[in-house]
């Protein structure tokens, strides 16, 4: 565990850090007193076998967990120094700055421009048309989704393929100009071909925003992770560079993990 | 090559094939039960349909007397001015107006005939007078078809006693009784003689006091229903509430008039027979049905589509309005339609509040007597006279056709809202 430790007490530059937290669903507790820090510059990847309470974790990071009536998280998570746990926290202003991609496209049955528009209206970034039009774009654009539906804004987002939907759903979340994404396994539901556009997109997107993905494929957390956090049973095992965890692991259930020995 | 069956492979024996057969007569057995199903429903409904349309086609008829007037002649003085001045009737009947009409029946059809005219004949002769001013200084006749007594069209229609039957064929056979459509059947309002009535006064009624159903019981049980799936905390509470509301639902319509009796007509002791009071009593029945559909229609919106609103920082009342609603408002609106078919349908809590009053002119406001279709319905069919049979078929057609508006205007409401996701 001494790694973990030592990344801590080196990274000052943290865009979140997570303390001791512990998530109980009424008695049971699914995760057990994780401490990590998310780097701004680095895509961040949680791996794990089913059911170790990596989407878990990464809800408590935007407070989706409030949605759930008998969960219940303790410990701090500091947003730039700001206890998001804090009951005086503003979930609405957090959930701007901390967006979120979930498993399976959720796109609004709206219109696609209506889809990116909405975050933007809702939290008055734009004063004007034009000024949201431009969001629009620039949003469209930087998932990538821009040149394939700049014809049809006007169609439903419901009425994309399952790729298109998904990088929808990642402009929608970057229009509000968040400083975190998160992704909950964000081309599980997806075919190869739309996975490698997401893993690419997700590739030019860090550095510009700090990005957590869970994922349960570790060939994706090699591909589009610079740091990696193994979770088993609801405690984190280990947490470090990418290429540390995967080539040289210091655990033993990292390594049988890792290997295909279970998962 | 020819290879012999492989018995031991479990889906290649003859029992197998056997069961397959079985499987598949079982499932044409099953389909051809359902088509029966609703061969069956249809027919009953044509059968229902075609037997109201049937019946009801002689209630927008009656026997009318032709007398023709010439009013150049008749002695009775007016200008246009006059004659279109909201008085114009009163004026008209203190010249004596109905003696006119009277004489010229006489004239027309002998004492016998003049005598079966109905007593207030000379009213449509006065409204046709006010409509056209010209005609006052019309030489030659114009030809009246004027309401003739019931007992006149019962002798027309085969019925009553011998001598209007004798009456009513000698008529008939000079051209001067025949059966006409009678489109002042939709604007006129309830009276004592089936020759007179009208339906308008309980459409009116049955429509003020829908919109009264509607406007309560649409956004009240929207509004509980959202409140009770969105933010109500699951406890004793509001599981009692639930149990309550499903209850509500299932209790006879009479005990409601009962409730609006007791409360409303305490409270508003003047608005007896208002379909303000009746709104409020036909919301209080609809109300749980809307509130079940809507929380229904509510738990049928994806979790999916909340969880995408509220990570991008949604409010709670955002997430709602904006997504929520408007994919759950078709279902909303389907429980909307049941809900106010069964109210407009309904007569027992109305009788109770005293909707059954006999009311001869259309309600003007929400506060004025009425009475409402369905109660017209019972009320026409209590009647003696045997004209009201094929007034009470009638009003039902209308009843009818007031429904079909109602749920197509619905049901196009909804279509246009509905959403995939």
């Amino acid at each position: 565990m001494t790694r973990i430790h030592d990344k801590i007490q080196a990274d000052n530059t943290a865009k979140m850090k997570a303390r001791d937290v512990s998530v109980y669903y009424g008695s049971k507790k699914a995760i057990d007193e994780v401490s990590i820090d998310i780097s701004p510059d680095y895509v961040t990847a949680f791996i794990g076998p089913s059911g170790c309470g990596k989407s878990t974790f990464l809800r408590c990071f935007n407070r989706m967990n409030d949605t759930i009536p008998i969960a219940k998280v303790t410990g701090s998570i500091e947003l730039e120094g700001e206890n998001i746990l804090d009951d005086t926290m503003d979930v609405v202003q957090l959930r701007a700055r901390v967006g979120m991609v979930f498993q399976k496209p959720n796109p609004f049955p709206k219109s696609i421009y209506e889809n990116i528009a909405y975050g933007p209206k809702i939290h008055g970034l734009a004063e004007k048309k034009a000024d949201l039009d431009s969001i629009v774009e620039k949003s469209l654009t930087r998932a990538g989704l821009w040149d394939e539906v700049k014809d049809r804004l006007d169609d439903s987002g419901t009425a994309l393929s399952g790729g298109q939907q998904q990088r929808l759903c990642i402009a929608r979340a970057i229009a509000v100009d968040p400083e975190v994404i998160l992704m909950d396994e964000p081309a599980s539901a997806l075919d190869p071909i739309a996975t490698a556009k997401i893993e690419e997109l997700i590739d030019e997107l860090s550095g510009r925003y700090a990005i957590v993905i869970v994922t349960h494929s570790m060939q994706q957390a090699a591909r589009v992770s610079q740091r990696t956090a193994f979770f088993h049973l609801g405690k984190m095992v280990e947490y470090g560079p990418t290429s540390d965890i995967f080539q040289n692991p210091i655990e033993e259930r990292t390594r049988d993990y890792i290997t295909g020995r279970y998962g | 090559m020819n290879k012999p069956i492989d018995l031991s492979r479990p889906t290649r024996t003859p029992e197998f094939e056997k069961r397959l057969a079985k499987r598949y007569r079982s499932e044409r057995n099953f389909k051809l039960m359902g088509q029966g199903a609703i061969l069956f429903s249809v027919a009953v409904l044509v059968f229902l349909l075609g037997n109201m349309l049937m019946n009801g086609i002689g209630g927008f008829q009656r026997a009318e007397l032709t007398v023709p007037i010439s009013f150049a002649e008749s002695g009775i003085v007016g200008d246009e001015v006059s004659l279109t001045a909201p008085s114009a009737v009163q004026i008209l009947e203190m010249q004596g107006m109905d003696e006119v009409v009277h004489r010229y029946a006489e004239e027309a059809l002998g004492t016998e005939g003049a005598e079966q005219l109905s007593d207030q004949a000379w009213r449509d002769v006065a409204a046709a007078l006010s409509d056209n001013p010209a005609l006052i200084e019309r030489v030659e006749p114009v030809a009246f078809n004027l309401a003739a007594s019931s007992d006149l069209a019962s002798g027309l229609a085969g019925e009553g006693s011998e001598e209007m039957r004798a009456l009513a064929s000698k008529l008939a056979a000079e051209g001067k009784l025949s059966e006409n459509w009678d489109w002042g059947f939709l604007s006129r309002s309830d009276a004592t003689s089936p020759q007179a009535v009208g339906i308008w006064g309980a459409l009116k009624g049955s429509i003020l006091t829908m919109v009264v159903t509607l406007v309560l019981a649409f956004p009240i049980g929207i509004l509980a229903a959202l409140y009770l799936e969105e933010y109500a905390p699951k406890n004793a509470w509001t599981d009692l509430i639930e149990v309550s509301i499903n209850n509500l639902a299932a209790v006879p319509s009479i005990i409601f008039g009962l409730l609006g009796l007791a409360v409303f007509l305490t409270v508003f002791p003047n608005l007896r027979s208002a379909p303000l009071i009746g709104g409020m009593t036909l919301a209080l029945m609809t109300m749980p049905v809307i509130v079940i559909s809507g929380r229904n229609a509510i738990k049928a919106v994806p979790p999916s589509i909340r969880d995408g609103a509220l990570a991008i920082g949604a409010s709670p009342v955002q997430v709602v309005f904006h997504h929520v609603l408007p994919l759950a408002l078709p279902g909303m609106l389907t429980g909307t339609i049941i809900g106010m078919a069964r109210a407009l349908g309904e007569t027992a809590p109305l009788l109770l509040i005293g909707m059954r009053a006999f009311v001869a002119t259309p309600p003007t406001d929400f506060t004025s007597p009425a009475t409402v279709l369905p109660v017209q319905i019972f009320l026409w069919s209590d009647e003696i006279d045997r004209g009201f049979v094929e007034r009470t078929s009638a009003a039902i057609v209308v009843l009818l056709l007031f429904l079909l508006v109602m749920n197509s205007i619905a049901i196009y409401l909804r279509n246009k809202f509905e959403k995939t996701w």
